[in-house]
């Protein structure tokens, strides 16, 4: 080929391509989306109140290098060319710190930031002293990482030094483990959360542990479609997962008490599975303080849980053997507000988290 | 503003070209002027003023000294130039290094100014001091035109991260400059492939190196890697950014001189310097080693000239005892080499020399890159495990596989092997297909580091404060 004719093409290959995206971005500009749907997020508008001020001290520059990338064109279809640039050409294993394996993607932590973990087992240890004064109990969830790094030799956190450090501030409780009760598998590959229905061997766990019945004849119900929150973070356009729940006799005829509201609901609120989040199915999703009720409970026990958002899918697989179950997230309520609502004496209280929350600075 | 941004590259630069090419020559300097200023302004917007200022300082200084070039005034006015133009860098970029100093040998407490570095004057005030310096050494004529000047000393391709570009270099361009279809394209190529490197390829590696540095099981094996990974990833982002300041020149119509050419296959650090970052080391050897006597003095003196032009390129890099450690440790490495370097290496097979050198640059990024001269410290004793590391463990095995191929890539990439297989694919029969490729592997690049910028890796050219 010619060296003109190359020195032409390329100039043309050039412009054309500059021209083309000109023109969209000023497309895109002129209509501005609001929201990204997939990360959850608002997008940056192109900056308002332009100031002499604004101008010399960087703000309106910051704002309008935000709208740019925000804005661009074909923005969901950029990410996913980078994702999987990331992934299947450079072989990395992560991109924007998610990990992709066997279609599961997942947050690689090498490990927990010590004074957060610290800080919010304290805050339990108070709630544990303060509160608690029957059979305790205390589970930490594992997130997938765990199961990346013992499987596959992805680097993970150390649960075990949580495990002690959670034992130590609740010297009374008994722990219970279920590491082992789970897999990759019992989660969600474009969610953090655990499916309900792979969690019948920790509830076996757990109520074996309690010394309650556990529930069965369980039925399935599919809500297809779940696009947790890896889904847009990946960028990469998975397969979404098919969220299930597991209903029986028992299950259908408890009722839930919301305190903030003042409403009973039923234990799922399939009707949500449409909203931001679809694990809001169960039990209403993020909930300061509830109350399930089972008018069928053969014996006069009552359970106290405190948890995060993975207890919201097991909480309802406890529910068997007790008259009453109080569901508390403290990082909606603040601990010494509980007597009013909660009379602690003669309750068995059960502490469940999961490792992904105890690292960060969530509880009030 | 950033070469690798969506507002440079779809909103900045096709702005500049449209403006650039529809407009007579007499305005095109005018126009690279208003536009370089704005670039600059978009990033440093109070700085812009120092910038204008300096550049008026050396203007008036370059007509006084060639005035009165010959004489005592010339040489006053060459002192006043020189000495202006160090004490802003000297004010701006190690007033704070200088009064912690004083600070800690007089356990004073004079209060830091904490002052933001402006962007790239490290670059311009060198420009403008070979400026002056060649027009008092008959090298050059002053510029009559604050424009044309002040278009050299902004020009936004080159103006935060150098090439340290010499007045005499496009003293002529300034003036008259061809614009054509060849320019562009070359231009063009350039850009890309720079463009590449830094987002591709060094922001990658600079991840690698960053997670390497403080993941929380390291070894040895990984602060080796970390070795690795941070030289090729200075080397890929410094690189990468003189070849978009050299493309983007190209486009219209300068010619930078290169700045590097593959450093890591030379057989010594003397070579090495020959190799890296060319326009530095050219100017301290014209501009400091060469007044001072160069080689031409006795040992004793040569000596002296080595520790100051290293002890100055140190001290340019940065405000920082590392940077100063890391001039001299090249300037021991160079004294060694004159005198021993063909006695023993002549001796031995290529490979050792190749070696050598190699560990020489590992050693001396680590020290560039160390955060502080007790990080470095730190840093170089779990290098050599003085610091009780494992020699491996697990979570480096999993770095290593997880970045594997960048770091081929980037280990590849810093060799002329890839020019030289393009080279030979281009004149055999098959020449056709690079050719036809080209526009796809350009469009390929745009759409990928597109695809980095819109994912919001924010990631600084790394010479940005230098």
């Amino acid at each position: 080929m010619r060296k003109e004719t190359k020195n032409f093409i390329v100039t043309l290959t050039y412009v054309c391509f500059t021209a083309f995206f000109v023109a969209m971005c000023i497309c895109a500009g002129l209509n501005p989306r609001a929201q990204s749907e997939s990360e959850r997020r608002p997008l940056a508008q192109f900056p308002e109140n332009i100031t002499a001020k604004g101008l010399f001290d960087g703000s309106v520059i910051e704002k309008f290098d935000a709208f740019t990338v925000d804005q661009f064109p074909l923005r969901e279809r950029f990410r996913g060319l980078k994702a999987a640039f990331q992934y299947q050409v450079l072989g990395l294993k992560e991109n924007n710190g998610l990990a992709l394996q066997d279609g599961y993607f997942a947050k690689i932590t090498p490990e927990f930031t010590e004074g957060l973990v610290d800080g919010s087992i304290e805050r339990l240890s108070y709630v544990y002293e303060k509160l608690v004064s029957g059979k305790t109990y205390v589970c930490l969830v594992p997130d997938k990482n765990y199961y990346l790094g013992r499987d596959y030799g992805y680097p993970m956190p150390d649960y075990e030094a949580v495990i002690q450090k959670l034992q130590t501030a609740l010297p009374g409780a008994q722990y219970v483990d279920i590491f082992d009760a789970l897999s990759l598998e019992s989660y969600y590959r474009t969610d953090t959360h655990w499916r309900q229905e792979r969690l019948l061997p920790v509830a076996e766990k757990l109520c074996a542990a309690l010394g309650v019945p556990v529930g069965k004849d369980y039925t399935k119900n599919t809500l297809e479609g779940f696009k947790g929150v890896y889904y847009g973070q990946s960028a990469m356009s998975p397969e979404p997962d098919a969220l299930v729940y597991l209903t029986n006799d028992t299950l259908a005829d408890c009722t839930v008490y919301d305190y903030e509201t003042g409403k009973h609901t039923g234990i799922y609120n399939p009707e949500k599975f449409g909203g931001k989040d679809g694990y809001d199915v169960f039990l209403g999703g993020t909930k300061a303080l509830l109350r399930i009720d089972n008018p069928n409970a053969k014996i006069d026990r009552e359970l106290v849980v405190f948890r995060d958002s993975f207890g919201s899918s097991l909480i309802p697989l406890l529910v068997q053997g007790y008259q009453s179950v109080y569901v508390v997230d403290i990082r909606y309520v603040m601990p010494d507000a509980l007597p009013q609502y909660i009379d602690m004496g003669g309750k068995d209280t059960l502490f469940l988290y999961s490792g992904l929350i105890l690292d960060q600075k969530a509880f009030k | 503003m950033l070469f690798s941004s969506i507002s440079f590259l779809y909103y900045f630069l096709p702005l500049v070209l449209i403006c650039y090419f529809i407009l007579p020559f007499r305005l095109k300097n005018a126009c690279l002027l208003l536009f370089s200023l704005g670039f600059y302004f978009y990033g440093e917007p109070v700085y812009a003023f120092l910038m204008l200022g300096s550049t008026l300082w050396s203007y008036a200084h370059g007509l006084l000294i060639e005035k009165y070039r010959g004489g005592k005034l010339g040489k006053v006015f060459l002192f006043s130039s020189v000495a202006g133009s160090l004490l802003a860098l000297g004010f701006f970029k190690y007033a704070d290094f200088f009064i912690n100093n004083v600070n800690s040998i007089f356990n004073s407490d004079i209060p830091l100014l904490k002052l933001a570095l402006p962007i790239g004057i490290s670059f311009y005030t060198f420009q403008t001091l070979s400026y002056t310096i060649d027009v008092y050494r008959g090298e050059t004529p002053a510029q009559r035109s604050y424009i044309k000047l002040a278009t050299y000393v902004t020009l936004f391709p080159q103006l935060i991260a150098g090439p340290i570009v010499r007045y005499t270099t496009v003293a002529e361009e300034l003036e008259g400059r061809q614009h054509n279809l060849e320019n562009f394209a070359t231009g063009i190529r350039r850009f890309a492939v720079g463009l590449g490197k830094k987002v591709l390829i060094a922001d990658t590696l600079g991840a690698f190196a960053s997670t390497l540095h403080t993941m929380p099981h390291p070894s040895v094996a990984g602060y080796w890697l970390y070795a690795v990974a941070a030289s090729l990833q200075l080397y890929f982002d410094f690189s990468g950014y003189s070849d978009m300041a050299i493309g983007l020149g190209r486009i219209f119509g300068f010619h930078f001189l290169e700045n590097f050419n593959y450093p890591f296959i030379s057989k010594s650090v003397a070579e090495f310097w020959r190799r890296w970052h060319i326009s530095l080391g050219s100017w301290f050897r014209d501009y400091v080693y060469i007044p001072l006597g160069g080689n031409r003095v006795n040992t004793l003196f040569w000596l002296r000239n080595i520790a100051i032009v290293w002890f100055l390129t140190g001290f340019w890099h940065g405000a920082d005892w590392t940077f100063i450690i890391w001039g001299l440790y090249f300037a021991v490495f160079l004294v060694l080499e004159k005198f021993w370097y063909n006695r023993v290496f002549i001796h031995l097979p290529k490979f050792c020399s190749h070696i050598y050198v190699t560990l020489v640059i590992l050693v001396s990024f680590v020290i560039f890159s160390g955060n502080g001269v007790s990080g470095m410290l730190d840093d170089l004793g779990n290098m050599f495990f003085l610091k009780g590391l494992p020699l491996w463990s697990g979570e480096t095995g999993y770095y290593l596989r997880s970045y594997g191929l960048p770091l081929i890539l980037g280990i590849l990439g810093a060799t002329p092997l890839v020019k030289i297989a393009v080279e030979k694919v281009r004149n055999s029969r098959s020449g056709w297909v690079a050719d036809a490729l080209e526009p796809v592997f350009l469009v390929a690049v745009l759409l990928i580091v597109t695809a980095y910028f819109v994912d919001g890796s924010f990631s600084p050219f790394l010479y940005f404060r230098f």
